[in-house]
């Protein structure tokens, strides 16, 4: 065991004074800070992007369908949200026949193709009145943003004009048109209601890309110390003086806590960056937060800052526990696995080759990450989290996201350590016989006799 | 005098290929043995099942008594493979201290010893204190001398040395040579492995050659020398009279003569002592200025049975 102690050391300490790892302990917060926090302030940037108050609407609906989208573009306007009127609102109303709508739609045609000058033009007819279709050309017809804005303001409108012709009360209809649908949803769990539901989701997806970034990285980080080991022969030194077990477990462990370090410090330093930088954000946010797909942008990106108070409440004990276990079972699969397939060749090209179908592993267990995101105990997902290869990183997820029974996260960590024992005992048999073979990589045959001999 | 190294009845085959089939050796404790053969005889998979980095198939091998499995015996025994190889990107002495601990050394012995060392082999003490250096920035022939330095370092009793004169400069070679002859005056026992005949000659007490995976004979260098010997003597007088060549007329005693008036070269009769040949020479009152025992050299004996052997193979259906 003092051996096994030795290997692990010098595992761990080497690839801690290694510089990049300082460099990529240190950075990696300020990436995933960013990466956090970068797309929910472009959201507001966007969303108060004053595109959609540079625009011209030609109304040609002949029922002042045109002034009304202009005052509802005014009411969700950037300044109008932050309660200053710091934003010049400026779209150019231009009431015109139907017989004129043509010549009216050529004319800002030519004004938008201009530079700095109007972003796109909006036309209505009278036709917009009954089925509220509309066109819109413009330079940002891409926003998805801007045309939500649009189209926001013009079923208002449609709204209003009708209402108004039908003859409800115009205070009535001022009234009705400001009422904004903003659902908070809060997800349920075992002990009650807790926490929204967009933390929950934000915080399984970060888990579960954290858990397979670290098991891929470090995963591969075995794989070329084996390799470096065997192509060096330092094996061959190494091996006169412990096990090969010994040697393999402690290339795994000593990976494995630099990896569990990495991972903390990485935690630790990002909650701190988001924890700093949050008050900015969120005093953008809150009154943001009539923009429905700004909170669906921010929700996809990661964790939203909104709810990223309740997303830090969200990991609890049994959760920090649930990613330790299944941390420790996962690496610990994938690594073995790394580390024997590093050990069946002789160079980085062969590697990559012989680590392929452990990528594969990992991959598609991420590939199916979405559709259980969507449905977080649906088939899929169950399954996927009673499979030693992907239930580490699935289950720690649908454990955030709630609704799962602790018995069922037990059952599949045990299945989990099982999956790990198995592949374990695989890899030092393969590891074994590969660190002194030197040639072509074996067959599948081949493999499968490495794996029989007994000494 | 007890054994350092038992072998008995050693085998290992990969799939079709036999490495080592029936060698049983014994090395006796604080000898130099030489372990020879051609390319591919088996040698270095033997030295890697006395190392037990490999489990021979079937057969027994123990260590100063010990069953070479037993862990414990794994830190009385130090190891130069044949393929050398140290961590590229670590510093030397955390190389050094690494594997020296991983031989059961204390810190604080290893660092102590590690300082010796480098000192010893001019790594430290220059212009530049190469300890603190990563592998990669030293020089072949400084890395060789790291590598043995970390063969020796846990004082083995035991050391094993595989190909140790592969790609070594002349003076590392020397350098070699002299701390094989140092480790074996401090009683330690030393086995390497070469096809270096002639080093083998000069240093070893005892030697092995094997081929194909088989013993082809074993025993002190004298010992094989004298089996292999074709008995043949040199003799140079000082002056050439009737009776001193009948001495060499001898039947009992020479086969054959090759007179020369003052130099005669002749082939002793099978058995017959060579000693009596020169006490008749002196009792006839013969003024010697030379008398030598023409032994063939190991590289001889070499060629002569491991090309027998190999010819001997070919025939027994092998080819």
């Amino acid at each position: 065991m003092d051996k096994l102690f030795v290997v692990i050391k010098r595992e761990f300490m080497e690839r801690i004074r290694n510089k990049w790892f300082l460099i990529m302990t240190l950075l990696m917060p300020a990436i995933m800070a960013g990466m956090i926090l970068l797309p929910a302030y472009m959201a507001i940037k966007s969303s108060g992007s004053d595109s959609v108050n540079r625009i011209i609407i030609i109304d040609a609906s002949g029922a002042g369908l045109g002034q009304s989208i202009l005052s509802n573009l005014k009411l969700d306007s950037a300044g109008a949200r932050l309660g200053d009127s710091l934003a010049p609102v400026k779209p150019d109303l231009r009431v015109v026949t139907l017989a004129e709508l043509k010549a009216a739609e050529d004319k800002a045609l030519a004004e938008v193709t201009k530079p700095h000058s109007y972003a796109g033009y909006l036309s209505v007819t009278d036709t917009t009145l009954s089925t509220g279709r509309a066109r819109y050309a413009g330079r940002n017809a891409s926003s998805i943003a801007d045309l939500s804005r649009l189209e926001g303001a013009l079923g208002r409108s449609v709204m209003t004009v009708r209402l108004g012709n039908e003859g409800v009360k115009p205070e009535v209809i001022a009234q009705v048109s400001k009422i904004r649908a903003d659902i908070s949803a809060e997800r349920i769990s075992e002990k009650g209601k807790s926490g929204s539901a967009a933390a929950a989701i934000g915080v399984g997806f970060f888990l579960a890309f954290m858990l397979y970034m670290s098991i891929m990285l470090h995963g591969q980080n075995v794989l070329r110390g084996v390799l470096e080991e065997k192509m060096t022969r330092v094996a061959e030194v190494v091996l006169a003086s412990v096990k090969p077990d010994i040697l393999l477990a402690g290339k795994v462990l000593g990976v494995g806590a630099v990896g569990l370090a990495q991972q903390i410090a990485w935690f630790a330093l990002s909650a701190m960056v988001v924890y700093f930088f949050l008050p900015f954000i969120t005093h953008g946010m809150m009154s943001a937060k009539p923009l429905a797909d700004t909170a669906a942008v921010a929700a996809a990106s990661g964790a939203a800052p909104p709810t990223s108070m309740t997303a830090l409440g969200l990991f609890t004990i049994p959760l920090a526990v649930t990613i330790l276990g299944f941390f420790l079972t996962g690496f610990m699969f994938y690594a073995s696995l790394f580390a024997a397939a590093g050990s069946m060749v002789n160079s980085e090209q062969e590697a990559q080759q012989a680590a392929m179908p452990v990528i594969m592993l990992l991959v598609v267990t991420i590939i199916f990450l979405n559709p259980i995101m969507m449905n977080s105990n649906g088939t899929l997902a169950t399954t996927l989290s009673w499979l030693p290869f992907s239930s580490p990183i699935v289950m720690p997820m649908r454990m955030a996201m709630g609704g799962v029974p602790m018995t069922s996260v037990i059952g599949s960590w045990i299945v989990s350590a099982l999956g790990c024992a198995a592949a374990i005992w695989l890899a030092a048999r393969i590891y074994r016989v590969g660190m002194l073979m030197y040639g072509n990589k074996p067959s599948m045959g081949e493999l499968v006799k490495w794996i029989r001999y007994a000494g | 005098m007890p054994n350092a190294i038992d072998i008995q009845h050693i085998g290992k085959a990969y799939d079709a290929h036999v490495a080592v089939r029936d060698l049983s050796l014994q090395v006796p404790e604080g000898s130099v043995y030489g372990l020879l053969g051609p390319n591919g005889a088996g040698k270095t998979t033997t030295i890697r099942m006395i190392l037990d980095i490999i489990r021979p198939d079937k057969g027994t091998i123990s260590l100063f008594g010990r069953p070479s499995t037993d862990p414990s015996v794994r830190d009385v025994v130090g190891y130069l493979p044949e393929e050398r190889g140290l961590y590229k990107k670590m510093q030397v002495r955390r190389m050094l201290m690494f594997l020296a601990e991983l031989k059961g050394v204390k810190a604080a012995d290893a660092s102590r010893r590690i300082d010796d060392w480098l000192a010893r082999f001019s790594l430290t003490g220059g212009d530049r204190d190469w300890g603190l250096a990563k592998v990669d920035e030293l020089s072949r022939g400084m890395q060789q001398k790291v590598q043995f330095i970390a063969t020796l370092l846990h004082e083995p009793n035991l050391v094993i040395l595989d190909e140790p004169f592969s790609g070594l400069d002349p003076i590392n070679a020397q350098a070699l040579k002299d701390a094989v002859i140092e480790l074996r005056s401090r009683g330690k026992t030393v086995i390497f492995s070469t096809h270096v005949i002639e080093n083998a000659e000069r240093m070893c007490d005892a030697v092995c050659i094997i081929a194909n995976g088989e013993k082809v004979l074993d025993g002190p260098v004298a010992t094989v020398k004298q089996q292999h010997g074709s008995h043949n003597v040199a003799v140079s007088l000082a002056d050439a009279r009737p009776d001193y060549a009948a001495i060499f007329s001898d039947t009992k005693l020479v086969t054959k003569v090759d007179n020369q008036n003052r130099f005669f070269e002749c082939e002793l009769v099978p058995g017959a002592d060579s000693q009596e040949l020169l006490r008749r020479l002196v009792q006839a009152g013969a003024s010697i200025e030379r008398f030598e025992l023409i032994q063939p050299s190991l590289h001889q004996i070499f060629i002569q049975r491991v090309g027998a052997n190999n010819i001997e193979k070919g025939m027994s259906g092998h080819g």
